[in-house]
């Protein structure tokens, strides 16, 4: 187990290195000037050049690697062009507001989600089926911002129960949670519930109707609990596409965090807090795959590990 | 044909009369429409995709107003009978805008899909085939692309190239890749030791040939499953960037971009946003239900 998580982790270094290497050239490439972005539009050329030299951004590309990588190496991310802050410090300012966002949906979509798959898959065919069925496919086609603007209409200005705006309370993060998780929740449905078809198909579950086991037992006992290994795969990676959908559900409730600073640096073009940005989200992103990697093979007693 | 042969030979075997070929005789394509045409709500939402494909073509001739039709005796009015769902801030009729921002939505999706799917159908091809550095190169950066959330990698495309919806098109294009290249490669890599293809090698022919020909067609089913489902996450993330401000520009009739112009009003009307998202929502939805159907028929696992 411990030789397999180690080679796992150590697998992960060249993407890792691949990631950062390719973020790095990737934002040398967005078109404008940061020099001249940051000296203001009616600064002189030596004022610029000044701000160019300030920056780094006169050395050579392969320099400016080496000081980004050593710069990365001791947790300086550089600073943003906009606030003049360092981008750490921005972006741990905001990373407690997306981390609750993001974990509130993940719970409640996960037990939405199980329990409509669990619900539509042990009444396959019948009109639970089908209608869990057609609610999942729905929370997958539904926009986020839709859904968003609708809650926003009915809760906060027809009814008058929530805010639309803000962060701080757990009010605040209802409406942005159940927009965020919809598409969660149904892509979760979708994959309990096939998954608890496929269960129900294995000699145990006959072996265990066939001694009289209550249907409820069948179902929570056995089917549910050897499904769940192969959810869990998924909700791990549903965790990281949360983690990113979160831009589009922070843009509409202008809530403070990752993914609204992504939107600020982008229209500001700010250099800096772009790439550490797109850096952060891919870093969870690989850390998140390889956890639940390593979590399937720990529940899987299937997998073979050498 | 070899299918229709042995049928016949079957049914001179068993000194049945001759059955009228065209309907008894199952091929693989007979019994995927077969199996298609049993789920209903796929063959719904194949029909309500035709009708967009229609509205897409002739939606500037149908549409009642012009699209930038400005009327400013009317404006942020809700449905009535004159505009069937309401108009915006400038008297716009946003019946008319959402009929014409139908091609948009439409040809991007597509557009995109169909680029990503071309792109990773070859690059699948080429690395389950050739194997050794070329797919180890293919493959990495499959890695690389898969590294990025979707929207995350999108927007940081359109960051480089700039806002518009060509650019967008690029971005979904270049994220739909990868998919489309694991998909090819695992399928290339299970066909490419098969007799037939061991065959076509050994009667001389050329790897392009063994490639488009005999391997290709093999991978043909799963391509179109995940090209009809990508089709409707791409017009989802399309229109999100449109919402963020980095797609379709104004006064252009985006979907994505009229619900971003909706919720300045969402205070004071619904229809606004209401009916912008409606016609995403159901143009996505079509494309998924469209693409499980065709997954039931095309998927061999499924066989019940």
């Amino acid at each position: 187990m411990l030789k397999y998580t180690c080679r796992r982790i150590i697998g992960t270094i060249p993407t890792l290195l691949i990631v950062i290497t390719f973020v790095f050239f990737f934002v040398r490439m967005i078109p404008g000037d940061p020099a001249r972005l940051v000296a203001g539009e009616q600064a002189t050329q030596e004022a610029v050049e000044a701000v160019r030299e300030q920056l780094g951004l006169n050395e050579p590309l392969p320099v400016q690697y080496v000081n980004y990588v050593t710069g990365l190496l001791h947790g300086d991310l550089g600073d943003s062009l906009r606030t003049k802050r360092p981008v750490l410090d921005e972006i741990s300012a905001r990373y407690g507001n997306t981390l609750a966002l993001t974990g509130m949906a993940l719970v409640w979509s996960t037990i939405a989600g199980v329990l409509l798959g669990v619900w539509s898959g042990k009444n396959r065919g019948k009109w639970q089926d089908y209608t869990g069925m057609t609610l999942a496919v729905s929370g997958i086609s539904l926009p986020a911002f839709w859904v968003g603007f609708l809650l926003i209409m009915l809760f906060a200005v027809r009814l008058r129960w929530l805010p639309t705006t803000g962060a701080g309370s757990i009010r605040n993060l209802i409406l942005p949670s159940i927009t965020l998780g919809v598409s969660i929740a149904a892509v979760i449905a979708r994959f309990t519930r096939s998954s608890i078809i496929e269960v129900l198909k294995e000699d145990y579950i006959r072996t265990a109707r066939a001694k009289g086991i209550k249907e409820k037992m069948v179902t929570w006992r056995h089917a549910f609990r050897n499904s769940m290994i192969s959810v869990v795969t998924v909700v791990g990676l549903q965790f990281g596409y949360l983690l990113g959908g979160s831009v589009v559900t922070e843009a509409v409730f202008a809530y403070p965090g990752l993914g609204s600073l992504l939107i600020e640096s982008v229209n500001y073009r700010d250099y800096p807090a772009i790439q550490s940005l797109i850096l952060i989200f891919s870093l969870q992103f690989i850390i998140i795959n390889l956890v639940v990697d390593i979590l399937y093979a720990v529940l899987n007693p299937e997998i073979k590990l050498g | 044909m070899a299918g229709l042969n042995l049928f016949k030979k079957k049914t001179a075997e068993s000194g049945q009369p001759e059955l009228n070929e065209k309907t008894d005789i199952k091929t693989p394509f007979s019994e995927a429409v077969r199996k298609f045409k049993r789920q209903k709500n796929s063959v719904i939402a194949l029909c309500f995709i035709l009708f967009l494909v229609f509205l897409a073509f002739f939606g500037d001739i149908l549409a009642p107003y012009g699209v930038n039709e400005y009327d400013y005796s009317s404006i942020l009015q809700g449905p009535s009978l004159q505009h069937f769902f309401g108009t915006d801030e400038f008297g716009r009729d946003l019946f008319s805008r959402i009929l014409m921002g139908t091609k948009i939505s439409l040809a991007v999706g597509l557009g995109a899909v169909t680029v990503g799917a071309i792109c990773g159908t070859i690059l699948g091809l080429l690395g389950g085939y050739y194997g050794g550095i070329i797919d180890s190169i293919i493959m990495r950066i499959c890695d690389t692309l898969f590294a990025f959330p979707g929207i995350i990698l999108a927007i940081a495309i359109v960051a480089i190239l700039g806002s518009g919806l060509y650019n967008v098109v690029i971005a979904v294009a270049v994220f739909s890749t990868p998919t489309f290249a694991r998909l090819v490669r695992g399928r290339t890599l299970a066909l490419k030791n098969t007799v037939f293809v061991q065959a076509a090698k050994n009667l001389g022919a050329s790897d392009f040939r063994i490639l488009f020909k005999h391997i290709l067609p093999g991978a043909f089913p799963e391509i179109i499953v995940q090209y009809t489902m990508s089709i409707g996450s791409s017009i989802l993330t399309a229109s999100s960037l449109s919402f963020l401000g980095m797609g379709a520009q104004p006064p252009t009739p985006e979907w994505g971009l009229l619900l971003a112009n909706g919720r300045t009003y969402m205070m004071s009307t619904v229809h606004t946003t209401l009916f912008p998202g409606l016609a995403i929502f159901l143009t996505v939805l079509s494309f998924n239900l469209l693409g499980d159907g065709l997954r039931d028929a095309l998927d061999p696992k499924l066989t019940d």
